[in-house]
Parts: structure tokens; sequence; C-alpha cells
């Protein structure tokens, strides 16, 4: 329990860790006058015992708790705004953290999962911790201390009472110590029922077409059915190793009351203790560890604590590049690599590559899928750091530019195309909020976008909806391309596979690329015969090496991967429905 | 305008059907769920009667009883009762916790098989990693209300009852008395509740565009970065984090003292109960020993209540959940009947006058007539955007029309249950999906217990038996699985084995999305030919070169049939195809025509 409070201000940054602090100690002291009902009664009872009961005696009581209430008033306002403040800060601060470092990763490091799996926890997982954060570190400490306060109480009114308590609390730590022992014991079990059940979830909704189309029910899918099966049984087993745990824990508690009516009792009747006292401690079993019973009945929402700051800590963990160097404009782009690996997570994508690209030359990359043709135009645009070698942009390290003075240089289109929220001129002047609208429907007009934008109800002033979601692939593609054409960088990285989008703007799409290549370096990893006969140099790439090289007249003289890949595709571009055999 | 009225409207019915949504998944496992509240309740009574026992050993304390051995009695109730307490509450809570996840479960699958009865489209437009996030976590976040709050509700409200009851026995305006903290702190309630609305508005709006921007900056980094917009981006996405912490902070400020006043005085009933008392004590309408009574009694009066209204955030937050997964259980499902009453005759296919849209907004089709005979080559092509891709998933049945039919040999597919109808149908496009399990299993998927031998028959049929030998298990190898890396190409293949042993009569095909692998095209397209020979055969081509050999090709036209007929009539007919004919011949690959004039280069037309 102590531990992941612990992890957790270490999480929230100094700052914050100050101001939970500060309200820790507000929350004793507002723990302290909420305790004082006890003195409150000890008066009244010890004037109805003692047969000295006045107006006074009920003044002083009423005194006392009115008190109480104004300081605890004061105190918890001061106390939960600071609470408040540190932890919803908190969870900001950590957004902008994660934010921070995204812009620190390497270009390579995001996809589709690693994205979605980073915008949860940067909206969802924060939010609950912020919420669930404020509210259980006031819960858990608050009932801690209300419970370390009332005995301290305690030990004023008779030492020997006050020790039972403190035995009691001690008691209550030895057995949750136990109940966190076990809960981390089960945890990987848990950990993997959830995995799989995650694992068989995400399967069936990502191939409900097959699981429609062949009929496989949810009893039939056994995988599936298990696993929630499963997940339903460790969470049922881990809750009931858990009950008799807690009972014993609260049992020991009250056991403690008991034995603490019992001693004041004897006490009282071996005249170490006079009535009053004793009656009040009768009344004060009750109360001491009620406190304490509400800190551990929390200790479920401090798991939610914990996990979460497990999550933005993973995120933070990805190793950064370092994007710093010099603001560099280079004098060519001549691109080169030499002697380049690169391995993901030990395989072995780039074995030993060396080339070397002149400027405003094109450069075609084919090659069997998995070959390590995208990755090589990756590299070049640094979205990764080389293991050995080097990747040099004008006789310059690319490690030596800026990652922002690298990227001056590159344009990309890719399949995935994203669009922002906003209007289309916008988007297409992203990467030049001064450009004109002169400017932006020029390049529009180039990227064959001028059109269908004009005949939008807003025109370019139509605001895309989220992701783009209002237009067609090709559509999005082509706004995509004006946005390049618009920040008119000298090398342009192009994967074909983006032509399969929309066949029906094929043409359309054929034109923006034309429009946006022109006059540029271009690096294409390439699908049609047409671009690729016409690239200046054809690297053909298989298993990470570069296995035939040069003009279309050439390679296809030799024997090889390439004269096999363009008798597929003319095969695959002349197929038709029924003339097969 | 009138769209957000309505659904706002909806949201408002949907939550008041939050405590029925509750009982219908609950009351699958009703009689633990009773059981429960059973010894919730048992337990409360359990945790009352301590007191009873306390105030007697006050009673005899006052009364000068000086026999230690004369409380034995009472210390021993103390302990059995505190004990019996934990024990019934203990039961209570486990077997709650035993019918929460069962349900839980059920709650899983249920929404599961819902999504296989639901148009297919309709799911589909739900990203999977939101349904995910509503199958696994949603779902996970309901135990705490179906576990916790079921039973501890009742206790909480039950205890305070039961003090109160046992309070009047005692001294009725004592028990009164000990209630008076209770409208006070309500009042400090309502000053917090004043403009809660609008402070809550508030902070839906900030977090909404703090959200929103968050999705854009990181799903949008890449763009960023490479437009050397990281830093720019960074300050709007700092301004809105910021604002979506500040928004609860002040909302906090403005609350705060209301709040912590409410949570000050409502449980401090001995703000009332000592002066009152002690008046009463004076006056002699009380004695010390129902005084003290009295203290103890009130002093657990309203820290119940103070609980339940902790538990408040989490039956607000409960709505929430309940009503995401409310909203997949109420989907509307297709009408299928569970038998089916008519048996098709053969395999052609007619819709006749069809309507439809995706959603209500927009209609697509209007009024689409056709037929298509079985065993023949049908051809839908047009504009993007004209509806071809809609008419072949109608035909497919993951959409049901709005008005107009569709039919298989004569029988409306809706009469045709969903289970047979999907018998028939084999629809092949890019989004065939391979299961994490072996290939062999992927494949056999086609059809229920199909033998290996089938499973290879097929394999080879699609050429595919020999790159799925050359992995490191063969048929046994895990899709998936760190070994074997299957290429975009191969993964298809394999799909299209799967389809190939399926052996649907009726074959749809997607030709746009097909191609997730241009390495792998002709190959791929090689195993599709095996697969629809002899088949009822629906294309939706892209490239026209592709269909030319088609029986039929429909034109389809801003969403109805604009002619029909084989290629070499529909170009003679100098419409739409024609046009279309030569913008393809212009724009298409025509490598293979220019190459066969070049030196070196074989003729492969």
């Amino acid at each position: 329990m102590l531990k992941i409070l612990q992890k957790f201000f270490e999480f929230s940054g100094k700052e914050n860790k100050k101001k939970f602090i500060a309200s820790i100690i507000l929350g004793i002291v507002k723990a302290l006058f909420q305790a004082v009902r006890l003195p409150a009664i000890y008066v009244v009872v010890k004037g109805m015992v003692d047969g000295d009961f006045t107006k006074e005696t009920i003044w002083t009581a009423f005194g006392i708790v009115v008190g109480g209430i104004i300081v605890q008033i004061l105190v918890t306002s001061k106390s939960s705004m600071l609470q408040t403040e540190a932890g919803y800060t908190a969870c900001a601060d950590k957004r902008m953290e994660i934010a921070s470092h995204l812009r620190y990763l390497p270009m390579g490091y995001f996809n589709n999962n690693s994205l979605g799996y980073i915008t949860s926890v940067t909206t969802n997982t924060m939010e609950s911790l912020a919420d669930v954060a404020t509210r259980v570190v006031m819960m858990t400490l608050q009932g801690l201390l209300e419970a370390a306060l009332i005995n301290i109480f305690l030990y004023v009114f008779d030492v020997r009472i006050g020790l039972i308590a403190t035995a009691g609390i001690v008691i209550f730590f030895l057995v949750n110590r136990i109940v966190q022992k076990r809960s981390n014991a089960m945890a990987p079990k848990k950990t993997e029922a959830d995995t799989a059940l995650v694992e068989q979830v995400l399967e069936f909704v990502q191939g409900i077409s097959e699981a429609k189309n062949y009929n496989m029910t949810v009893e039939s899918n056994e995988k599936l059915d298990t696993s929630i099966d499963d997940a339903s049984k460790i969470c049922t087993d881990m809750e009931l190793a858990f009950v008799p745990l807690l009972g014993i824990q609260t049992w020991l508690m009250k056991m403690t009351g008991v034995f603490m009516c019992m001693m004041s009792v004897k006490l009282y009747f071996d005249g170490n203790m006079d009535l009053a006292t004793c009656i009040v401690m009768l009344i004060a079993s009750f109360m001491v560890f009620a406190a304490l019973e509400s800190a551990g009945s929390y200790s479920s929402l401090l798991r939610i604590v914990d996990i979460s700051v497990d999550k933005a800590n993973e995120i933070l963990s990805v190793p950064e590049m370092n994007i710093e160097g010099d603001n560099v404009s280079p004098a060519t782009r001549n691109i080169a690599m030499e002697n380049v690996d690169f391995a993901y997570d030990k395989r072995k994508v780039v074995d030993n590559v060396s080339l070397s690209i002149p400027e405003k030359s094109s450069a075609a990359f084919v090659g069997p899928s998995g070959g390590g043709k995208t990755t090589l135009c990756h590299l070049i645009a640094r979205f990764w750091d080389v293991e050995s070698g080097e990747v040099k942009l004008d006789g310059r390290n690319v490690k030596e530019y800026s990652m922002d003075s690298l990227m001056e240089n590159f344009s990309f289109v890719f399949q995935n195309v994203y669009l922002f929220h906003d209007t289309i001129a916008n988007n297409i002047r992203f990467g030049n909020p001064s450009a004109s609208m002169e400017q932006v429907m020029e390049a529009a007009k180039k990227a064959c976008c001028d059109e269908f934008i004009k005949a939008l109800p807003d025109g370019y002033d139509t605001v895309i909806g989220e992701g783009g979601a209002s237009l067609s692939g090709g559509e999005k593609q082509r706004i995509s391309i004006a946005r390049a054409i618009m920040k008119d960088s000298p090398i342009i990285v192009l994967d074909e596979a983006t032509a399969n989008v929309d066949p029906e703007n094929e043409k359309d799409l054929m034109e923006a690329i034309d429009a946006l290549t022109k006059e540029k370096t271009v690096l294409m990893i390439a699908h049609r015969l047409k671009t690729v006969r016409n690239a200046d140099c054809i690297y053909v790439v298989e298993k990470g090496h570069i296995v035939q090289q040069g003009t279309h007249e050439e390679l296809i003289k030799q024997e090889g991967i390439y004269k096999n890949f363009v008798s597929e595709r003319k095969q695959a571009v002349s197929w038709r429905i029924g003339s097969f055999g | 305008m009138n769209e957000n009225n309505k659904s706002a409207s909806e949201k408002t019915e949907k939550k008041k059907s939050l405590f029925n949504r509750i009982l219908e998944y609950a009351s699958t496992k009703k009689s633990l769920y009773t059981q429960s509240i059973f010894f919730a309740v048992l337990g409360v009574i359990c945790s009352m009667l301590p007191y009873f026992f306390i105030a007697r050993i006050v009673d005899k304390l006052l009364a000068g009883e000086t026999m230690f051995s004369a409380y034995y009695f009472d210390f021993v109730m103390l302990a059995v009762f505190w004990t019996l307490r934990i024990v019934f509450h203990s039961m209570s809570t486990a077997r709650s916790h035993v019918a929460t996840f069962a349900v839980l479960g059920n709650i899983r699958k249920a929404i599961c098989a819902k999504l296989l009865r639901v148009p297919l489209g309709d799911v589909k437009n739900i990203p999977s990693g939101t349904l995910k996030n509503t199958i696994v976590e949603r779902v996970d976040s309901m135990e705490t209300t179906l576990a916790h709050v079921v039973p501890e509700f009742t206790a909480n409200i039950a205890a305070p009852i039961l003090i109160f009851i046992f309070l009047l026995t005692i001294n009725w305006k004592m028990a009164f008395a000990s209630l008076i903290t209770f409208p006070i702190g309500m009042v400090c309630m309502m000053g917090m509740m004043k403009d809660q609305e609008t402070q809550w508005a508030n902070c839906v709006e900030k977090t909404k565009i703090l959200n929103d921007t968050a999705v854009e900056y990181i799903n949008g980094i890449e763009v960023i970065k490479a437009f050397g917009k990281a830093d720019s981006s960074y300050e709007r996405f700092q301004v809105a984090a910021r604002e979506g912490a500040d928004c609860y902070i002040d909302w906090m400020r403005n609350n705060t003292f209301y709040f912590t006043a409410a949570m000050a005085i409502t449980p401090a009933t001995m703000l009332s109960v000592l002066p009152i008392g002690g008046i009463m004590y004076l006056h002699g309408t009380i004695d010390i020993s129902a005084f003290v009574m009295v203290i103890i009694l009130a002093s657990g009066l309203i820290a119940p209540f103070i609980t339940l209204i902790s538990y408040n955030d989490d039956i607000t937050k409960a709505h929430t959940i309940f009503d995401e997964v409310g909203a997949l259980m109420d989907m509307k499902e297709m009408t299928r009947p569970d038998k089916t009453s008519k048996e098709p005759k053969d395999y052609s296919i007619e819709l006749s006058d069809v309507h439809f849209g995706y959603g209500k907004d927009k209609e697509i089709l209007h009024g689409v007539s056709l037929f298509m005979k079985e065993g023949t080559v049908n051809a839908l092509v047009g504009p993007s955007g004209s509806g071809k891709s809609t008419v072949a998933r109608l035909v497919a049945s993951l959409w049901d029309v709005d008005s107009g039919s569709v039919k298989v040999g004569g029988v409306d597919i809706r009469d045709i249950a969903l289970d047979d109808y999907n018998d028939r149908i084999a629809y092949v496009s890019q989004d065939n999906y391979l299961f994490n399990r072996s290939v062999r299993e992927n494949i056999r998927m086609g059809k229920k217990g199909a033998t290996d031998d089938e499973v290879v028959e097929a394999a080879k049929k699609c050429g595919c038996h020999d790159f799925i030998m050359s992995l490191e298990n063969g048929y046994d190898t895990v899709v998936g699985d760190a070994g074997g890396h299957l290429s975009g190409g191969e993964r298809q293949r394999i799909s299209i084995a799967r389809a190939v042993l399926k052996d649907a009569p009726i074959v749809i095909l997607d030709e746009a999305t097909a191609y997730t692998d241009p390495e792998n095209e002709a190959l791929i397209q090689r195993s599709l030919a095996k697969m629809v020979q002899g088949k009822t055969l629906i294309v939706i081509a892209h490239r026209l070169s592709t269909i030319m050999d088609a029986d039929k090709i429909f034109v389809i036209r801003n969403g109805v049939v604009d002619s029909e007929g084989t290629h070499e009539e529909l170009l003679a007919m100098d419409g739409l195809y024609k046009n279309m004919w030569e913008a393809h011949i212009v724009a298409r690959d025509n490598a293979a025509i220019e190459n066969a004039t070049m030196k070196g280069g074989e003729v492969y037309a």
C-alpha cells in the first residue's frame, strides 16, 4: 500500500509531490480536529459521572465540537485543494512529458499499434489516474493518519490502552502485507489471463467477417470461449483468496477493540482509570479502526494507480533518438549509404548495404515483400538510426543534422495518410502556414484535387472530419500530395502501393505524383513497371541485400529476381477472369 | 440541430434504464445476488448488536457493578457478534463476486454473439480497438458496480435505518436530535450543486478538446515531425493539457468550501447530540446510561451515508459504462429467421428495386434491379462512389436492404437463416483475416470437420502447398508466431485456400482491395482462378481489362444500373462504359505492350 503511494509520488514530480506532502500534513491536522469529538464526549461523560454536570459542561463540549468542525473545514478545504491541484497537474505534466517524448522518438517507432496505445494512455489512462489518484490518496492516507491520531489520543488517555491499539495497527499492516504478497503472487496469472483475453477478443473482432462468413459462433470458437471463462475464473479465484484474508484483517481489528474494552473495564476496577475515561474508551473502541478499515477498502483503487503509472512509464522508457544537431541546409542532395546494417528486435533487416543516389535522380526499390526495401528508404530519412555504417546527405552523416533541418529535405507519400481536423486549405498549407490562398490552390491544382475540393460544400474551407473520414482514400491521398507540393522538399520518398488505394482515381493520382516528383530526387518503393522502367537506377532488394542494381535495360538481360518480377507484373496486369488456365 | 436534440433525449432515456440494465445482467445469477444481499443485511444486524452490549456494560459500570465476571457474557457477545458480522459480510462479498465475474463473462459472450447478428458493416464501423476496449476493459470496470454497490449499498442503507430505529426505542427526541446535522450538510451540498451543470459542461468540453488534441497530435506525429512542426504542435498540446487540468482545479476551487463543510458537518452528530442531550440530562428527561448509549449509536449514524455519497461517483461512471455496453447490446440485428423456411432452387441472384443507405442520412442505391444467372461471371463496374461495392455487400448479406429485395434462387435472403446463407457465400477481399493459429486450422475454418487431406488439397489448388511446406513447421506453423513470417501475399493466399475449401456456390470478389501485396499479385490471381470455376461469380472490377470476358457486366452509376451487357455490347452502346474503358487504356500499366518491341524483352501477353 505504502509502496504504491510512494511510487505515485515519485511519478508526480517534485512540485506536485510537495503539494501532496503539504496536503498530507494538513490532513494530519484535520484528523486531529476530527478526533476532538472524543475529548468533547469525555467532558460530558465526566461531568455526568462526577456529578458536576452544568450548563458550562454543555458549552464546553459544544465549543470543542464547533471549534473542531471549523478548523476541519478550513484545513480540509486547503488540503483537498492542494490534492486536486497536485493530482490533476501531475497528470497534465505526464501527458506533456509523453507528448514531448514523442518528439524525440525515432519515426520508425510509430505505427498504428504504438500510436493507438499511446493515445489510449495519454487520454483514458491519465484521465482516470487524475480522478482516482486524488480520491485514493486522500482516502488511504487520511484513513491511516486518522487511525494513528486516534491512537495518539488514546496514549494521552491511557498508555496501556494506547499500546493495545498500536498492536492492532501493527497487525493490520502485517496482514495487509500478506494480502499484497498474495496479490503479487497471483498477478502474473492474472496478467496472463488478461493478455489472452485481449488477444482473443481482438482477433474475434478483427476477424469478424471470417467468423461470420465461416459460421464461427462464440461457443465454437473455443479459444475465445476459454479465454473469457479463464478471465472470469482467475478474478473469482483472486477474490475468493482475498475475502478470508480481508475478513481476518477486520476481525483482528475488532478483537483488538474488544480487548481494549476489557482492559479498560479491568483498569477501572483496579483503580488505574477513572470511570469517565473508561466509558470514553468503550465508545472509542468503535471508532479507532473504522478509519483503518476504510483505508484498506481502497486498496483495489490503489491497484489502478499502480497500473496507470506503469503504463505511462512504459512509454516514457522507449529510448529517445538524439535529434539535436546542426541546422544546416545541404548544398547538394546526394544520398549515400555506406556499409549499413540494421535490425528490428535482433532480426537483421538490412545487411551491409552501400549505395549512392545522385541529386535529382530517381531510385526505384523493388523486390519481394519483407525484403527490406521499405526499411532502406526509412533509414535514409533517419526514421531509425543505423546499427553500423553511415547514411549521408551531401556527404554529411544524417545524425549531424538537427531533425528539423534534415526533415526540411524530405517529403513522404505513404499509404496511411493523416489529415488534421482543420480546413482543407490549412491542411495543405500545414508546412507553410503563411502561404496565400492562391498558393494553396495552385498546389491543389497540381495535385489534381482542385476540382473535387471546389465541389465540397465549403470548398477549401471545408473542415475535414477526424482522420479525414469524410473523404475517399484517393482524395485524402491527393490532398497529402498537395501538402507535400506546398512543402517543396528536394527529396521525395514514395511508396507506390499508394496507387492501389483507389483504382478509379489512379489517373489523377499518377498526375499528382508526377507533379510532386518533377525535378526532385525520388526514392520509391515501386510496383508499377512503367515507373520502375523509367527510374535512373533500380535496386533489387532481397533479404536485406541489394542483389541487383542498374537500369531496366541492364537488369532485364540478367537472369534473376528482376526479370521474374517483370514477367509477374505483366501477367498480373493483363489478367482476365475466365482467361486463366 | 434536430439530430442533436434527439440524441440527447435518447441519452436521458437510456440513463433511466441503468437500474434495469443492472437487473438485466444480474438476473442470470439472481439467486447468488439475493443470497449476497441477505448475508449483507445479516451482517449489518450483527454489527448493530455490539452497540447494545457496550451499552449494557456502561449501564452496569454506572450501576456500580464491580465484579469483573459479571461482564464476561457481554464481552463474549461483543466478540461473537463482531465475528458473525465479519463472517456474514465475507459471505456476502464472496457471493456477489462469484456472481459478478460469471455475469461479466456472460456479458462478454453475449456481446460477441451479438456482433455476429448485426450487419457486419455496422460492426466494421466501430474501430476494433474500441470494441476490444468495451468488451475487455469496460466490462471489467462494471465489476465495482455489480459486486460492491449491490451488497454494500444495501448494507449502508440498512445500517443507518436500523440505528435510527434503535435510537427511537431509547429516546425519540434524541433520535431526531441526532439527525439535525443532516439538513445542514444538505444545504451545503446544495450550495455545491448550484452551478454544477455549467462547471461539469465546461470540464467535459475541455476534456474533449484535450482528447481531440491528443489524438491529433499523437496520430499525426509522423506528419508533424516530417513537416518540422513538432514544437508548435507540442505547444498547442501543452495548452490543451493545462486547460484540461485547470478546469477541474477551478471547479474544485469553487466548490471545495461547500463540499468540505458538508463532509465535516454532516457526520458530526455530536454537534447536536451533546448539547441537546446535556440539556435533557439537566432537566432529568434522560438518564446517563441512555445518554451514553445515544452517543455511541449516533456516532455511527451518518457515516454510512457518506460512504453512499462516495459511491455516487461510481454510479455516475457506471452510467457511462453501462450505456457503452448497452449501446452494443442494443444494436439493430439483421432480420433473419433461425431456420430457413424455403430452400433456394438454384444459385441465381436477383435484386429488385433495391434502395439502401448507410445509416439514415444518405441513400446510396436508388432502386437497383438486376439478375445474375447461376454459374455465370458477373462484373460490377462504375465510378467510385457509384454504389457497386454496396450492391455486392448487400448480396453478401453484410447489410439488409432498406426496401426492395435480394433473392437467391427465388428466395428472399431475409427468409434464409444467417448460418445457411453464410455457408453459400464466399466473400474475398483484402480484409481476409488469419487467426493466430496454425496454418492448417486457418484453412480448415473453411469447412468444419475437413480432413487433413482436404486441407492440403485446397492448399495445393491455390499454389500455397509449396511455401507452406517450406515453413518451419509446415502446416502446423502458427500464423503470426515469430516462426512463421508470412508476407501479406502469403497470408492472402492462405485465406483464399480457406475459401476454396469452403467451396461456396456464390463467390464475391472485391478486386479493388484484393491485392495487398503487389509483388504477389499474379500468384494470388492464379489461386482465385481456381476457386471461381463453375460458381456464380460477382466481381467488383476496377481494372476493366480483368473482366472483359465476363458473361455480363453491370455498369452502376449514381446508385442505379446504368447499362448492362457483355464487353462488346457495352462498347457498342457508346456510353459510360466506353468512356471508362478508354480512360482505363490510357492509365493502364501498358509496359507489357511497349516492352514487346524492346530488345531483350520477352513477350508475356
